[in-house]
């Protein structure tokens, strides 16, 4: 037990106390009413009286006595008014297993007690406590869980062993997740050695030190008695950045257009300024009436209509827009939420995209003539448009070279060979070893007649804002598609599919079933162009163009060998260095053939590799997790196992009943005793 | 009745009577009883040599004989308020011992006084002889009722003053005399008077049963006394009246007077029977 005890009625008591103290001290020292009774004589009763006061203090003292019992009996009984309590953390049982939550959300800091500290060191100290009421023989390890679980002291009856393994966990930017750690719990619970040689079977007591926001209460599962102790208060200001996107523009590559939308998780309306950076230099700033303005996400529309009846009140906006932003070289863009008030968590204000250096797409048109294809490619600014013949193309030894053009689009030609990984668009053919075949007839393709295009995917990227409904088509190719799950139909004809997108190992197919110069009215439309021009962007993301967007914390980027390869690892360099929030770390590459997983990037941040790995030279690492932004704490324990300890796994021990039994009745008693015996010191 | 005929006062002291009495008086006068001898001196009557005396010492020596006389009895009651008190009450108690002791005196032909003395003497019977008086001595003596203060050195004093006839003197009153009992009985004791003083409390008195926080009311004077009745306190007065009741004795013994003490609670015929038998008041 620590700590003095606290009082959850001292205004009553100290009421009570007014109450009865002053008329107790009154009675005392009013003239007594004596009863009169008749003597024969004074005489010995004045003498004894006056040989008496020759011990007057003792006398005094006896007179006062029982005024001073009285008393104390009733600042006895008003303190027991009061109610003191006392909390203790009572002993955790013999085995416990203790979880200390340190995701992202643990690193909001707030006021616990008298001190701003964050929640994890919260969690650590309560767990600490919780150490110190083990008994002597009761046995203890430490977790911590964040999206995973790791056992940072298996069981041991060892108090100072067990604390410093807590004191040794570190913050993280990861996710929460419980169900390992939950696992991990009963694993080592039930084949705990000591309890199989002992026979005991008593379930592990399992302490909980968390804020509760997880996302997998719903399948957690537990066999141990579960405490949740419920970290953090919810009233803490938050906003944070939960989105942000950026895509360069292909028609003008060194132009990128950044995106980024914020949420604000604390309990009162924020305005919040916001800031991209451009490797570290200011960019760009939205502040304020372009900056935003933010209702709290735990508003419900009511809340929000009556926020919005008052006056001058400023409508919610949550995101900005970056809409020209010069790149013309590889970078790290970074969008930072400025907040005008105090803000809990840091690493939700921040977040990282890494912009490729701008390239133009190169594409390749293999084709015996097409005009409409090829103006339309050479429309774009593509870095060269290179036509071939298919003659040229089935003899051309550098189209082994995987990463030579971007898109190669066939027109009309079924090629033999392809690429091993690469983009492709075939306009009336399709490639074989596809999950989409040609129907044929005596070697021919069944052509379908007129088909009509009945339905497209109007919000797919390639067709966005189309309109194709008036799309002439003469013939098209019959398609069948034997693995549906891995073809995507686009477009939709009234005989069959006219479109489909599939991807096989490295390679994405976007297959028109038609020759769109000849069999359809496509190129006369305002349409195809724009059509090639998403196309070739969709396409594109597979190549080394687009905006690399951020890991979440924890992610362990896996880089292929063949990057690898290019930047000569591990022919010749073994080892990769790896800076970053997490300090310096040097990786060994195995010489073994396949892809290098990099270690887990915990903390949000841009991390560098030595040497630069492409398109893994700049990894970002960001937050953009709502669940941990939302700094909410729940109160009952997660996916409703286990109970819910209050205060700091502490149990309030009612003491006013032991005043009155352990204290009071005997002061009564002795009261009374002195009372009716007269004694005297 | 019965058992105080065969009593009879006795008188340690020698003590002169008016009359000749059943008293063997030790005033050695002529009677058939021989008493004493002295010395021949020239003069005394020679029929009153013992002749075997000097027929075996060759001096001279003359008989004496006792002569009886008359005792005189003098009963003090106290009356004052202060008797008028216990269960059973001091002032039945003292009426009752002097009564008996009344009867006594007169059956055997002495000469009795009782005395009531409260503020001074209030009642007295005057000198009282032979069995006949005994219907007017407990007359007298039923008709006292305790009243007013007691002043007792007063009372004392008169009483000297009108009884000088010597004869023994018996002082039955609580002695709670707030003037001191000191004065008092300088007046009758260690004198002319064989003194007999019989205190006498309720138990009371003796053993006092108050409680809680009282108002003491002197039942002679109204004096008021406040106290709040602890064990402490009824200690000290006991012990106060121990001491009191002791320093009593000690001046009466010291004056060749007698001293006994009694309680309500003990039956007056064991007081007379018993207890002034062994003192020597009664034979």
């Amino acid at each position: 037990m620590s700590g003095l005890p606290t009082f959850l009625n001292p205004l009553t008591a100290l009421l009570a106390a007014g109450m009865v103290v002053p008329p107790l001290l009154l009675l005392y020292f009013l003239k007594l009413r004596r009863r009169e009774q008749q003597v024969a004589s004074t005489l010995l009763w004045r003498k004894a009286i006056v040989d008496l006061q020759v011990n007057a203090p003792f006398q005094r003292l006896r007179r006062n006595l029982l005024l001073l019992l009285q008393l104390l009996l009733l600042l006895l009984l008003c303190l027991a008014l009061a109610r003191p309590v006392v909390h203790y953390t009572p002993s955790p049982g013999k085995n416990t297993v203790i979880l200390i939550d340190h995701s992202a959300s643990m690193s909001a800091v707030e006021t616990f007690g008298a001190a701003n500290t964050s929640r994890l060191e919260e969690a650590k100290r309560q767990a600490r406590n919780l150490v110190d009421a083990m008994g002597k023989d009761d046995r203890a390890m430490v977790i911590s869980c964040d999206d995973s679980a790791q056992i940072e002291l298996p069981f041991t009856t060892d108090p100072q062993r067990l604390k410093t393994a807590i004191n040794a966990i570190e913050p993280t930017d990861r996710a929460s997740r419980l169900k390992t750690a939950y696992k991990l719990a009963d694993a080592q619970t039930a084949f705990n050695p000591e309890q199989l040689r002992s026979g005991e079977m008593d379930l592990p007591n399992v302490y909980l030190f968390s804020d509760g926001r997880v996302l997998d209460a719903g399948e957690l599962r537990l066999r141990g008695n579960l405490f949740f102790t419920p970290i953090g208060s919810s009233d803490l200001p938050n906003v944070a950045v939960v989105a942000l996107s950026a895509k360069r523009n292909y028609e003008r590559p060194a132009e990128v257009q950044a995106f980024a939308r914020l949420a604000n998780y604390g309990p009162d309306p924020v305005e919040a300024d916001v800031e991209l950076r451009v490797n570290g230099e200011v960019r760009g700033e939205a502040t304020g009436e372009l900056g935003c303005f933010l209702y709290p996400e735990r508003w419900d529309q009511a809340q929000r209509d009556n926020y919005q009846k008052i006056p001058g009140h400023l409508p919610h906006k949550n995101s900005v827009t970056f809409p020209k932003i010069e790149i013309f070289s590889a970078a790290v863009i970074s969008v930072r939420q400025i907040p005008r008030g105090p803000d809990a968590l840091a690493a939700d204000d921040i977040a990282y995209v890494v912009v490729p250096p701008p390239k133009s797409l190169s594409v390749l048109l293999v084709t015996d003539g097409d005009y409409f294809v090829e103006k339309a490619i050479n429309s774009m600014s593509l870095k060269h448009p290179d036509i071939l013949s298919p003659a040229a193309y089935e003899d051309d030894p550098k189209l082994g070279h995987p990463i030579t053009y971007d898109v190669i689009i066939f027109d009309r030609y079924q090629p033999r060979w392809l690429p091993p990984v690469g983009n492709f668009m075939h306009f009336g053919s399709i490639p074989d070893g596809l999950p989409v075949v040609a129907v044929k007839e005596q070697g021919q393709n069944v052509m379908l007649s007129r088909p009509g295009v009945l339905d497209w995917e109007r919000d797919h990227p390639i067709l966005r804002g189309l309109m194709l409904n008036r799309l002439f088509i003469n013939e098209a190719i019959k398609f069948q598609i034997p693995l549906p799950a891995a073809v995507q139909v686009l477009m939709q004809g009234y005989k069959g599919p006219l479109m489909v997108l599939c991807r096989q190992d490295r390679c994405t197919h976007l297959l028109v079933g038609f020759d769109v110069v000849n069999q359809s009215d496509w190129p006369m439309r305002l349409s195809f162009p724009v059509f090639m021009h998403n196309a070739l962007e969709f396409l594109a993301l597979g190549a080394d163009m687009d905006v690399r967007l951020s890991y979440a914390p924890g992610s362990t980027p896996r880089i292929p060998r063949v990057n690898l390869q290019q930047a000569g690892v591990p022919d010749r360099i073994r080892q990769i260095k790896l800076d970053g929030p997490m300090g310096r770390k040097t990786l060994t590459v195995s010489e073994e053939g396949g892809d290098f997983v990099l270690p887990a990037l915990d903390k949000v941040g841009v991390y560098s590799l030595d040497p630069p790995i492409p398109q893994f030279e700049k990894i970002a690492v960001s937050l953009l997790d709502a669940n941990e932004s939302n700094l909410m704490p729940q109160t009952l324990a997660p996916g409703g196992i286990g109970q819910t300890a209050t205060g700091r796994g502490k149990a309030p021990w009612e003491l006013w009943w032991w005043i009155i039994a352990a204290a009071g009745l005997p002061l009564l008693m002795i009261e009374w005793w002195i009372y009716t015996r007269r004694m005297h010191l | 009745m019965a058992r105080l005929d065969q009593l009879d006062v006795m008188s340690r002291k020698i003590l002169a009577g008016k009359m000749k009495g059943e008293r063997r008086s030790k005033r050695r006068g002529q009677s058939v009883e021989f008493a004493d001898y002295r010395n021949y001196v020239i003069g005394d009557d020679l029929r009153f040599i013992d002749w075997n005396i000097y027929g075996r010492l060759d001096k001279l020596f003359l008989k004496l004989f006792l002569e009886e006389e008359d005792l005189s009895l003098y009963i003090l009651a106290d009356v004052s308020k202060s008797c008028d008190y216990g269960d059973p009450s001091k002032a039945m108690y003292i009426k009752k011992v002097a009564a008996a002791l009344g009867y006594i005196g007169l059956v055997n032909y002495n000469r009795v006084s009782i005395v009531a003395m409260a503020e001074g003497i209030v009642a007295e019977t005057g000198a009282m002889r032979g069995r006949k008086r005994v219907a007017q001595m407990i007359d007298f003596v039923s008709q006292l009722q305790p009243t007013g203060a007691s002043h007792f050195t007063e009372s004392c004093r008169r009483f000297a003053l009108a009884h000088r006839q010597k004869g023994v003197c018996v002082i039955l009153s609580d002695f709670f005399i707030k003037e001191g009992f000191e004065d008092g009985l300088r007046y009758v004791a260690g004198g002319k008077y064989d003194l007999f003083a019989v205190q006498v409390l309720s138990p009371q008195e003796i053993n006092p049963d108050l409680q809680g926080d009282l108002k003491l009311r002197d039942i002679e004077d109204n004096d008021m006394a406040e106290v709040s009745i602890t064990q402490p306190l009824i200690k000290q007065y006991k012990s106060n009246l121990n001491a009191y009741c002791l320093a009593l004795k000690d001046y009466l013994t010291r004056r060749g007077a007698t001293y006994l003490f009694s309680s309500t609670a003990v039956p007056f015929d064991t007081l007379v029977m018993n207890y002034l038998r062994e003192r020597g008041l009664l034979g």
